[in-house]
């Protein structure tokens, strides 16, 4: 399987790569994917006083694509709104990274996994 | 399959062979794997008919043979039709610079199997040594039962496929080559009992006749720099060095 030069980036320099404290109030965290599928992304951001996302970590068990997927969105979704990074769409992602059709679903987990984290975090304020 | 291509692990053909025999049907053995690598005799096996490739053991690829038995004779309809040679097995004129690569390549083989096995089994004897200290490294399949040259580990909590393209300075694989491209875990490893995860955490590494200690000690910190990096990204790794039992999570599958 060739790989596109950005996928080989991400991959051999993953940027954001980290945990946060999934029980502090500021930080939204969004868990997708199945290890039986062969693919489970953790990305986790921490969201300011204005709603702007200050930090985005992640990680990520899966191929080459998941793991470019992840990384790049955590650069992505850093300083944009919670609407603006749940609006983020797979498709940005998959042509950002030159995805084969065969490696689509990573972005699509990708996707899943901001909105995840999005909606964690606004049930954590909901109440 | 004599030997299995994904595990290397050797099947009892002659076991096989007692009952095929007894209950007259014919027995027919894909050898591609365990030719030039254990002893075969096809008439203690009771092997009526047996294939096997020249490129596995070193000769041309795009010849093989199939081994008829003559008595008990087995009648074989023929896949290629026209002249009849073959006495009418397999029409068409012989590739002659194959036949000759894939007798060389068989008299080689045999001359030095059975030093070579000694060999090949030191060497993968080293890579697993070189590994198993390693937390959660598995090896899938039988450990004893198998030919020297296949080691199949289970890398617990990484991916098989990111770590082939982390280890891009060694030709390893994941799976079968018949289903590399597929995106699914190995069917092999899932009926030996492994669950999903722990397939697709696979890779198979094949130590050969032109494989050296120094190729081998080189593979080794290649295979662990490769694993400590992925287990670093990895969340499930992170779950299980905080005592997180992964079965207890209802997963999305997707």
């Amino acid at each position: 399987m060739a790989y596109s030069d950005k996928v080989l980036d991400h991959y051999e320099n993953p940027r954001n790569v980290g945990k946060m404290d999934a029980e502090d109030d500021t930080v939204g965290t969004g868990m997708v994917g199945a290890p039986a599928c062969g693919d489970v992304m953790r990305l986790q951001i921490k969201v300011g006083d204005d709603g702007v996302i200050q930090d985005a970590k992640f990680k990520t068990y899966g191929c080459g694509s998941a793991i470019a997927s992840s990384s790049l969105l955590t650069e992505w979704v850093k300083g944009r709104t919670l609407d603006e990074a749940a609006s983020i769409k797979n498709t940005e992602i998959a042509e950002e990274l030159a995805l084969p059709p065969v490696k689509i679903h990573c972005s699509v987990l990708a996707e899943d996994a901001i909105k995840a984290a999005v909606k964690d975090f606004r049930e954590k304020h909901s109440a | 399959m004599h030997v299995n291509n994904e595990i290397g692990v050797i099947t009892d053909i002659g076991a096989i062979g007692e009952i095929c025999r007894a209950k007259k049907v014919f027995f027919h053995v894909d050898a591609a794997q365990s030719v030039g690598k254990v002893d075969i005799d096809v008439t203690a096996m009771k092997i009526d008919l047996l294939s096997a490739c020249a490129h596995k053991i070193y000769g041309p690829k795009g010849i093989g043979i199939l081994y008829v038995s003559r008595k008990p004779r087995v009648r074989l309809e023929a896949q290629m039709h026209g002249g009849g040679h073959e006495r009418g097995m397999r029409s068409g004129t012989l590739a002659t610079h194959q036949i000759v690569g894939m007798g060389e390549a068989f008299r080689i083989a045999k001359a030095e199997m059975h030093a070579e096995n000694i060999r090949i089994m030191a060497l993968k004897q080293r890579l697993w040594d070189g590994l198993s200290d390693m937390e959660e490294v598995f090896i899938n399949g039988s450990p004893d039962q198998r030919v020297p040259g296949n080691l199949n580990v289970s890398f617990n909590f990484v991916e098989g496929e990111s770590l082939i393209m982390s280890l891009n300075d060694l030709a390893v694989s994941s799976g079968s080559a018949c289903t590399s491209a597929s995106l699914e875990p190995s069917y092999v490893l899932r009926a030996l009992g492994l669950n999903d995860e722990m397939a697709h955490s696979s890779l198979r590494f094949s130590i050969g006749r032109f494989t050296t200690e120094e190729n081998v000690d080189f593979a080794i910190g290649k295979i662990r720099a490769a694993v400590e990096k992925l287990r670093e990204l990895s969340p499930l790794w992170d779950m299980y060095k905080d005592g997180v039992d992964l079965n207890s999570i209802e997963w999305a599958a997707h």
